[in-house]
Parts: C-alpha cells; structure tokens; sequence
C-alpha cells in the first residue's frame, strides 16, 4: 500500500513538473509575437529519428523494494508528423505476498505498437501528448513460494457470547512448486505525455489498460502476475505506468510540406 | 485535443483506482472452499427418520468444547496438515436429567489440494479411507470412563469430502 501510494506521488508530482514545463515554453512564444513575425518565418521542419530510454520508475523500485528486480527500456521512431512506432522491452522477477499465496514471477517481454501524437506544438517544439496501441508478448515462469489453505473451521456455539472463530488452526504450506514455459500475449491501449527537458533529452509518462488475449496457465496454480502485463484482474484486464527518461537520436530532417505551411499562414 | 486530455486523465483515474483496490479482495463466503465433512443423525430402529441429538456438544481432544444445541446434523472441520482427525462428540442421553455421554469418532483420510483463487488461495479435498472390518473408517471409540457407545451403527455415503452439498457419513443411534 505504502508502495502504491509513493508511486502515485511520484507519478503526480512529474504530471505537474510537465505541465510547468510545457506552459513556461508556451508562455516565451506567445501567440501574437507568431502572427506579426509569420512573413519572416523560416521554413519549417521536424527531425526525424530514434528515441532511447529507460523506465526509471522500475528502476528506482528495484533499488528499494527487496521483492522487486525489473528493468525496461524503451523506444519510439518517428514515421511520418504525428505517428510514431513504439517498443518496450522489459525484464522482471518480482515477488508478491499476498494473503492466501506467496510466489515470484520471473520473467521477460516485448510490446510493439504505435503511438499518435495529438499535441500541437510550437515551431520546432517536439512535445508529445498521446495515444497508443501495443501489442506484447512475456515469456516467464512462476515459483508458487507458499500459500495459506482456505478452511472455514467455525462451528455455530449456541452460548451468544462466544464469537464465532475458526476451530482448527490456520495451515501455511510450504510448496517450493515451479511452473516454467509459461507465456501471455496482450493487447495495451496507451495515454502519456513526453516533454524535452534539455536538448533531445525527454521526461514521459505512460498510463496503460491491458487485456489479455491468452496465456498459459500452471497446473493447478494461476497467472496472478504477469511481467509487462502486470496484476492480472477478472475479466482479463490489467494496469501499467512507466515513467521514462529517453534520448532522442535525430537521424534526418523533412520540411512540412507547402500545404502544411500554407495552412499554418492562414491560421 | 481536450477529448484526448479528458481520456488521459479517465485512464489515469481508472489505473489509480485499480492500483490501489490490490490487496482488497476478500474470499466470498459463496465460493466453496475447503469442506467440511457432514454427519446426519438418524434413528436406529428407523433408518430412514432423522433424529435429533439432544444438546450435542462437539470438541478436539485438548481444544475448546462448542456446544451446539440439539439438532440432526452437523459439519465437522477436519485437519489438513494431517491424515486422520478425531472428534468427541457428547449427547445427553437423560431424559429427566442431564446425562452425558461421549463417544470419539476419528477419520482417516487423504489429502489432495486444489487452487481457487487470487482471494481464496487454496482448498484441501479429502478421501475417506476405505472402511474394511480389519480397518474400521472412522473408529469409534468409547470414554474411557463410560461402559458403552451411543452410537450405534454409522453408514458412510461418499467418501470424496468434496463439497457440503450432501451429507458424507451417517450415524444411528
């Protein structure tokens, strides 16, 4: 709980840092100072090329959550003004306590897909707030640690003043069980934000819903986890965020069209 | 643009709700889990009528004593990190005044478990081991302090303590 609540903090606290950045960068171009000096504009181009990163959210988890080993990298290349294709390819070995069942997931994965950039920036400002779609693949295995057998015990005293508990003590199984050659494939819907900090250095943030398309299940255990996937919820639904910092490896420039900058005079 | 914002942010909403419901799911009282083993009480002379078990009293050897009133059936826990468990079980037997009489009913059984869920974790089945007349299942024993069973004859039904949908074992009495 505390984990998830410091997450989150950390996650708002970069939500409002990329705004400042955004607005202080919007506020040094106002839009006026665009119309009056249009005439004298030069022509306009993007950059086109690779962005590399890392998700320092798993990073930083791995260094102070015992349970917890993961690393992700990942990376975009621009195709045309607004559609990128994205990757991320991550490794995982996490523990999970929970009440009943006590197991690690080890395991590796790989989503591809595309994002749409909606944001519209400021001359040669390479902001992104966008939507995506990836596909992903892991490849993993689970070690069932232990788990707690359910047993409702309690028998119905008639004596009112006896709070019904359970008669048999709890047992907790030691069951060292591995299940390896497992694997998941799903399909993710993507909303974030990336923002230049320094030159082609970039800050984002990532929101993801998951669904599982299949998996291979233990015998007689479950994908409770899934690495790149996450919990997994009923219904075959699932959560993710990465918080990434990337470099952006510009590999060659193309104008905006004359159309494009004819559209933009008139405006 | 602002649809786009507004979806961002209903995704985000949704994913902070999901994270932080984790470790809230409780193990509904609806899914069966581990069984109880069901005994009904019927009649000796009888075998077809229930009959009621005036104050019965159940207990372990050692743990506490649950009293549970007069009625026809019971469930009755058994252990899982064991192969047999045995009950005492203590009917008044006085009809104008209290007398009580315990006699000890020990199972002898396998073990086998099951997964169930996230919340539930996992359930134990057990098989009841086979009632020969060299190896009685379950042996029934008298207190040490009284002269004869109440019990007279039991029958057991099914030996697979798979669910509480049925009774498993039957005592006459």
């Amino acid at each position: 709980m505390l984990r998830s609540i410091f997450s989150l903090l950390l996650f708002v606290s970069f939500s409002v840092y990329s705004q400042g950045s955004d607005s202080k960068a919007g506020k040094t171009l106002p839009a006026a100072t665009i119309k009056d000096t249009l005439p004298a504009l030069p022509v306009k181009s993007d950059r086109y090329g690779l962005r590399v990163g890392v998700d320092v959210y798993r990073l930083g988890r791995s260094l102070f959550d015992e349970g917890y080993r993961g690393i992700e990298l990942v990376g975009d290349y621009r195709l045309t003004k607004k559609i990128y294709a994205a990757a991320e390819l991550g490794n995982l070995k996490y523990t999970v306590d929970d009440t009943q069942v006590n197991f690690t997931t080890n395991g590796s994965y790989i989503k591809i897909g595309f994002d749409y950039n909606a944001y519209q920036n400021w001359l040669d400002m390479e902001n992104m707030i966008y939507a995506g779609v990836r596909y992903g693949f892991s490849n993993f295995s689970q070690k069932l640690n232990s788990y707690r057998v359910y047993q409702n015990s309690t028998l119905d005293d008639t004596n009112i003043n006896i709070i019904p508990s359970n008669y048999l003590d709890e047992v907790t199984v030691q069951a060292d069980k591995d299940f390896s050659g497992l694997s998941a494939h799903w399909v993710e819907l993507v909303g974030g934000a990336k923002a230049e900090l320094f030159d082609n250095l970039f800050l984002g943030v990532s929101v993801r819903i998951n669904v599982l398309i299949t998996d291979k299940k233990p015998a007689d255990f479950d994908n409770l986890f899934i690495p790149g996937f996450n919990r997994t919820y009923d219904g075959n639904f699932g959560v993710g965020l990465n918080y990434t910092l990337s470099y952006f490896i510009p590999l060659y420039k193309k104008q905006a069209s004359k159309t494009e900058v004819k559209k933009e005079v008139q405006k | 643009m602002k649809r786009l914002i507004g979806s961002i942010l209903l995704l985000l909403l949704i994913s902070c709700y999901l994270w932080s419901c984790e470790k809230d799911d409780l193990c509904p009282s609806t899914t069966p889990t581990t069984p109880s083993l069901i005994i009904r009480f019927y009649n000796t002379n009888n075998h077809a009528s229930l009959k009621t078990v005036t104050d019965m009293k159940v207990f372990m050897e050692d743990r506490d004593t649950i009293t549970l009133g007069s009625r026809d059936s019971i469930a009755l826990p058994l252990r899982t990190d064991g192969t047999s468990t045995r009950w005492g079980i203590m009917y008044n037997r006085g009809t104008t005044s209290v007398v009580n009489d315990i006699d000890y009913l020990e199972f002898k059984y396998t073990t086998r478990e099951e997964y169930v869920s996230r919340a539930c974790g996992y359930k134990v089945l057990f098989t009841l081991n086979n009632d020969t007349n060299s190896n009685p299942n379950p042996v029934i024993t008298d207190n040490s302090a009284e002269s004869h069973l109440w019990i007279d004859e039991y029958e057991v039904l099914n030996t697979n303590i798979e669910n509480e949908n049925a009774a498993h074992v039957k005592i006459y009495f």
